[in-house]
């Protein structure tokens, strides 16, 4: 389970997360939305350990571990992975050799020995088709030149592969259309299962009508406002943020 | 050059064997002593570091190197024939000739009349050539018939084995591609034993009218070696030369080369790869001199300093009045890979003429946090993502090496130096 007690980051001088608690049980998927510049970016990198971020007080525990004190790396091999907004182009890196190598990180961690190389294709390959990639990708440069859904699709088959205990997705349906919307959530819902949490981080609710999440938190000025049930999210697409905002207030 | 500079090269030069190509020798070394060896003082020679020549002998040691070199002691052979050099003199036991069509070998000492000398007047930046011609006694005079193919033909592989106390090494090139012909070269370059050799080399490269030369040039001498290396090359009416250096051992290495497009529509590639840790200085001026109509150039560096090292390359495209319609690029980038490390990258445009399209780029930073957060948060550990980013970095340089077996053995190269390349943990 991820605890997040009372966290309180900074970017400079400039308080971002101010005092967010928020619990996500192992098995459950929590969205967290809000309006621009409410904080759910900075929560999502500061979960994954991105350098710029200053904690200046709380606690981020993923099964009683705390995350606040590992390197990134660390991070990613006690099974917790950010997919990312905006994706990094990595000319010169192929794809599956990233796949293979961060795979294998985390087999090592796990004490297991490097994947067979034949198992490895037979797995990545499975999950391509899951996520209709086709088997170029493989080759070619990490997200070098790849569309924005294509990035997007990228990040999915890396968590699918690499199937982390604790998922942040930071607007990964930013960006897509209909049909890669629907294939992205596909994907998410795959990595359901009762022994993962995913933290679905996002602006709209329109993904939320592909996965289906057990509780939406509200983000207002680096706190949580207001949780509930899957309909809050379709309140707030009905009314818009302005009325939470105001209660906030 | 040092009033004390000129006459210990004098001196050396008089007690020298006299050899068959004696009146070559005496106007090299006569324009030499005219001109004086370029000074750090000189533009484009500020990066080197010239001090090693005061302790240098510069006559070729006297008789076989001084240790006993056997194959083992040299790189795998990926040409279809090898020809092997030690301290500049060719050493046919550890050779491996065989006959290619069309494609002719021999050793400059055997050779009659001698392949053509550098010209006395030429440019000041090339000067470190009269030298190699005035004290060379051997060297390597490939010819190539009009359409002759044979690609990833010949290997030539010079072997320095002596300190620079005792003697130079001196290899030395003649490389004439006739019409139509297209042939692939593998030159390097390495020490043999540990001490610290002076090598001064000297590649003339002519690519006569529809030819396609490639050719690879792996630097590898010893971590003490001091390394001068000076390439000319002409080039006819559509003809290419690619030309590929792979920069990685010495204590210091300057290459300069100076390619000219002669021939309206020709095509040069000039490739650079350049690793240094450590102390090592390398440093590459590369001039590529636009004379004929509608020729083309494509220059491109990636170079990766650590340590204390200090790595320079400096990519001059001049445009001749009479070059209209050239079409030049460049991509020169350098990484900086350690605190006290130096990287300079500089691209030079020098045009006189209109209609032209010459477009470059160049870069010199550290590794973008961005890649590395990314790399980081997919559980790759610093180390192996900072060393894969740096071969990412060089990595479109090195693809364009496609000749499979050297590519594979220039790559483990750069892995072992990218690890040795140290101050990884310095680099953000």
């Amino acid at each position: 389970m991820l605890k997040i007690d009372n966290l309180q980051v900074a970017v400079g001088d400039n308080k971002v997360l101010n005092g967010l608690t928020l619990e996500v049980p192992t098995g459950e998927v929590h969205a967290i939305m809000g309006p621009n510049g409410s904080g759910k970016s900075t929560l999502a990198h500061v979960l994954a350990g991105r350098p710029g971020y200053t904690v200046t007080a709380g606690s981020v525990t993923l099964d009683g571990k705390d995350l606040l004190a590992l390197e990134p790396e660390e991070r990613a091999h006690e099974g917790v992975f950010l997919g990312f907004q905006y994706p990094v182009e990595i000319p010169g890196v192929n794809n599956v050799y990233l796949l293979k190598a961060a795979l294998n990180a985390a087999r090592k961690h796990r004490g297991l020995p490097e994947v067979d190389a034949f198992e490895f294709l037979t797995l990545v390959r499975e999950k391509m088709k899951l996520m209709k990639m086709d088997e170029s990708f493989l080759s070619r440069g990490v997200n070098e030149g790849f569309s924005g859904g294509e990035k997007k699709r990228n990040e999915i088959l890396q968590m699918l592969v690499l199937e982390p205990k604790l998922a942040v997705l930071d607007e990964t349906d930013s960006g897509l259309d209909i049909d890669a919307l629907k294939v992205v959530a596909n994907g998410v819902n795959t990595l359901r299962s009762p022994d993962r949490s995913v933290v679905l981080v996002t602006h709209y609710q329109r993904l939320l009508d592909y996965v289906v999440p057990d509780h939406v938190h509200v983000l207002v000025r680096g706190k949580i406002a207001r949780s509930g049930d899957r309909t809050l999210a379709l309140e707030l697409e009905k009314r818009g943020y302005d009325w939470v905002l105001e209660e906030a207030a | 050059m040092s009033a004390a500079l000129a006459t210990r090269i004098a001196e050396d030069f008089a007690a020298a064997t006299p050899a068959a190509n004696e009146l070559q020798r005496q106007r090299a070394m006569q324009a030499l002593t005219k001109s004086g060896l370029p000074t750090s003082r000189d533009e484009n020679w500020k990066y080197v570091n010239l001090r090693p020549l005061e302790k240098v002998r510069f006559a070729p040691p006297p008789g076989e190197g001084k240790i006993t070199v056997t194959v083992a002691d040299l790189p795998a052979t990926v040409a279809r024939s090898r020809y092997t050099f030690v301290d500049g003199v060719f050493a046919p036991a550890l050779s491996a000739p065989t006959t290619n069509e069309g494609v002719s070998v021999i050793s400059m000492k055997a050779s009659t009349p001698r392949a053509a000398s550098v010209s006395p007047d030429l440019p000041a930046d090339l000067r470190f050539a009269l030298l190699n011609e005035a004290f060379a006694t051997d060297g390597a005079q490939i010819e190539v018939a009009p359409g002759a193919h044979c690609e990833t033909c010949v290997e030539l592989v010079f072997g320095a084995t002596t300190e620079a106390k005792a003697g130079a090494s001196y290899p030395r090139v003649s490389f004439k591609v006739g019409a139509g012909a297209r042939i692939g070269l593998i030159e390097r370059h390495v020490s043999i034993g540990s001490d610290a050799n002076f090598i001064n080399c000297a590649v003339d490269v002519e690519v006569a009218r529809d030819s396609s030369v490639q050719h690879f040039r792996v630097q590898q001498t010893g971590a003490r070696a001091i390394w001068f290396d000076t390439l000319t090359a002409r080039l006819a009416e559509n003809a290419r030369y690619q030309v590929h250096t792979v920069n990685l051992g010495g204590l210091s290495a300057r290459s300069t080369m100076h390619v000219q497009l002669t021939g309206e529509r020709s095509e040069e590639g000039l490739f650079n790869v350049s690793v240094g840790g450590k102390n090592q200085v390398h440093d590459t001026f590369a001039l590529v001199e636009h004379i004929a109509p509608n020729a083309r150039t494509e220059q491109g560096f990636r170079g990766i300093s650590g340590g204390r090292a200090r790595v320079a390359f400096n990519g001059k495209i001049i445009v001749r009045k009479s070059a209209h319609g050239t079409d030049s690029r460049q991509s020169l980038r350098g990484l900086l890979a350690g605190t006290d490390a130096e990287i300079d990258v500089r691209p030079q445009l020098e045009i006189y003429t209109d209609d032209v399209r010459c477009n470059h780029g160049a870069t010199a930073g550290k590794l973008d946090d961005n890649m590395l957060f990314y790399l980081l948060s997919r559980g790759l550990d610093r180390e192996t993502a900072l060393r894969l980013l740096k071969w990412a970095f060089l990595e479109d340089v090195v693809a364009k090496i496609d000749v499979p077996e050297l590519r594979r053995q220039i790559e483990q190269s750069l892995a072992s130096q990218l690890n040795e390349t140290a101050a990884l943990k310095e680099l953000l």
